[in-house]
């Protein structure tokens, strides 16, 4: 199968559905349609690559090594399958509820496009192409629902996030001015020979830009502003699907291309990493509402992924993939319920809090082993200690925040949400515990992509 | 050339970030032009070299300029483009909602908001 194909489907429904007006159910339900194609074609794609053979091709016909190259490794389909999933999961609700904005579902697909792109592409350049299509199509959703503090986020989104990208722009620039290469497998073989004086400074540059994205502690400043006053729908694409690109460019660049350097930062990373997890933490047990809690967690649960990364070798790198993959999930699933009522919901809360404390039988217990495991390698009780107090910080705070929302009457009295919406959370609620029943797919992926991503590297 | 070329890439981006810090949203966009400009001249500066222009017919043993950068420049050009015309129109849109461009009452506005907030939290 053609690999394009997953990039197409989505692509292509959304030129079309951005001619159409979104409010209108049947248009919202097409969008509903192609974002399952491109999930159930990500899916077959995905047992390709971790079957018999990774498949790629080479976008125009061109020969290897001069086109742009499209393959789908390991690490890059569950990526993809991941914020397609979620993407998906986000626009049923949105359909669901009823889509207020005629570009809305337009948007969606292309967002799903980018990102599919991004996750797929080999090409350090093609890479900050898709970057800036997912992250515009992020910026226009982001003040879906045009109230003024939601426009004021979203400019201060696009703001910050364009910064961070023009930072990319200029490290992928000077890729290619020390490799003169802008494939990713061949960067990765010749930047071992250059300068590391320069190499450091192409690593900062493209830890900051990703750094932005995942909304680490030094760069969160952005964050809780969109993440609180954006549409439950559209917090739950940001958080689940557009974070990913801070955690796959991360991975990518960091554990696949500029591998030296990461040994060489590990301790900045950690660091980085545990102030983020505090600051995280702390921030999040002085907020009241939902949103403002999920948005400091967000920042927090960031910095694990980071630590994972700081320690590295396949245990650390593959502990790094399986927390970013729970985390967002248990994102998509908390802010999709964060504004809904009824039977089913505070169970779904409850599901989502209990996988983000990492307490089985969730899928954020898994993502919690994986980090004491990486701990543990690393000879490290202070980092085992500091996950260990993330997580009961986390629980304060998630526990904190449901007392306040379930056991109020507040979200009891008021009517009921439609029941699809409640199905929606019900779903995302049984993959997480599903997940924490049987984790062995995921935790086999993860660690067959981490092994990938390591053999990748090594010139 | 290329201290030339230093210099310009470091007085668009000094400016450009200058102007993101000011609380005024046009000139925080320009302030995002400018810094988009500086990292195209940096894409332009990476792979600066001398020799015939790369178009064909190419004669055989000179040395051609490097066309790769002009394509990823031309590339960067469009999407800062793009970005632009997507962030007046959010400026604009802000404008027409709160009467104003100056981020210091926007966010008094938002911490009114956010005041109400409290006081509904606190009633409930």
């Amino acid at each position: 199968m053609d690999v394009a194909i997953v990039l197409l489907v989505p692509w292509a429904a959304a030129a079309l559905l951005a001619m159409f007006d979104g409010r209108r159910p049947w248009v919202g339900w097409t969008a509903v349609g192609a974002l399952t194609a491109t999930v159930a074609i990500s899916v077959a794609l995905a047992a390709g690559a971790f079957g018999s053979e990774p498949s790629a091709t080479v976008a125009g016909g061109w020969p290897a090594g001069i086109g742009i190259e499209l393959r789908a490794d390991p690490l890059g389909v569950l990526f993809i399958v991941l914020s397609n999933a979620v993407l998906l999961s986000a626009l049923v609700y949105q359909v669901a509820a009823g889509v207020r904005a005629r570009i809305f579902p337009a948007l969606v697909l292309f967002l799903a496009a980018g990102l599919t792109g991004l996750f797929l592409t080999a090409d350090v350049f093609n890479f900050y192409v898709f970057f800036e299509l997912s992250m515009i199509a992020a910026y226009a959703l982001a003040v879906y629902g045009d109230e003024a503090r939601q426009l004021i986020a979203g400019f201060i989104f696009a703001v910050v996030n364009l910064l961070g990208s023009f930072l990319f722009l200029i490290g992928v620039a000077a890729i290619y001015h020390v490799t003169g290469t802008l494939e990713m497998d061949a960067v990765a073989a010749r930047i071992a020979a250059v300068d590391p004086s320069a190499t450091i400074m192409i690593a900062v540059a493209i830890f900051v830009a990703f750094g932005v994205k995942l909304g680490l502690f030094p760069f969160h400043f952005w964050l809780p502003t969109v993440y609180t006053s954006a549409s439950p729908a559209v917090a739950a694409m940001l958080s689940g699907a557009v974070a990913n690109i801070g955690s796959y460019g991360l991975l990518r660049f960091g554990a696949g291309i500029l591998t030296d350097e990461l040994r060489l930062g590990a301790t900045v990373l950690i660091a980085i990493g545990t102030l983020s997890i505090l600051y995280g933490a702390l921030q999040a047990i002085s907020r009241r509402t939902s949103a403002e809690v999920l948005a400091y967690s967000a920042i927090g649960q960031a910095g694990y992924v980071l630590i994972a990364l700081g320690i590295g070798g396949p245990v650390g790198i593959a502990a790094a993939i399986v927390y970013a993959i729970v985390n967002s999930i248990n994102k998509a699933l908390l802010f999709l319920v964060t504004r809904i009522r009824g039977w089913l919901v505070a169970g779904a809360f409850a599901i989502g809090a209990f996988s983000v404390a990492g307490i089985p039988p969730t899928a954020g217990f898994f993502g919690k082993v994986e980090l004491f495991r990486a701990g543990i390698e690393e000879n490290s009780i202070a980092l085992v200690a500091l996950i260990f107090l993330g997580g009961a910080l986390s629980f304060v705070y998630m526990f904190q925040i449901y007392q306040h929302d379930f056991w109020s009457r507040q979200r009891r009295t008021g009517p009921e949400s439609p029941l699809p919406l409640r199905a929606i959370a019900a779903v995302l609620a049984v993959v997480v515990v599903a997940l924490g029943f049987w984790p062995e797919p995921i935790l086999w992926a993860s660690r067959e992509a981490a092994d990938v991503l390591i053999a990748g590297s090594e010139p | 050339m290329t201290l030339l070329l230093a210099a310009t890439i470091g007085i668009l981006f000094g400016t450009g970030a200058f102007l993101l810090m000011k609380p005024d949203l046009f000139r925080i966009v320009v302030g995002i032009v400018l810094v988009s400009n500086a990292a195209n001249l940096t894409v332009m500066a990476n792979g600066l070299s001398r020799g015939q222009s790369p178009i064909l017919p190419i004669e055989r043993g000179v040395t051609i300029s490097d066309p790769l950068v002009q394509a990823m420049t031309i590339t960067a050009v469009v999407i800062g483009f793009g970005v632009t015309a997507l962030l007046l129109s959010l400026a604009y849109r802000i404008y027409v909602s709160s009467r104003t461009v100056d981020l210091d009452e926007l966010s008094h506005a938002e911490a009114r908001h956010e005041a109400e907030l409290e006081r509904e939290d606190v009633s409930v």
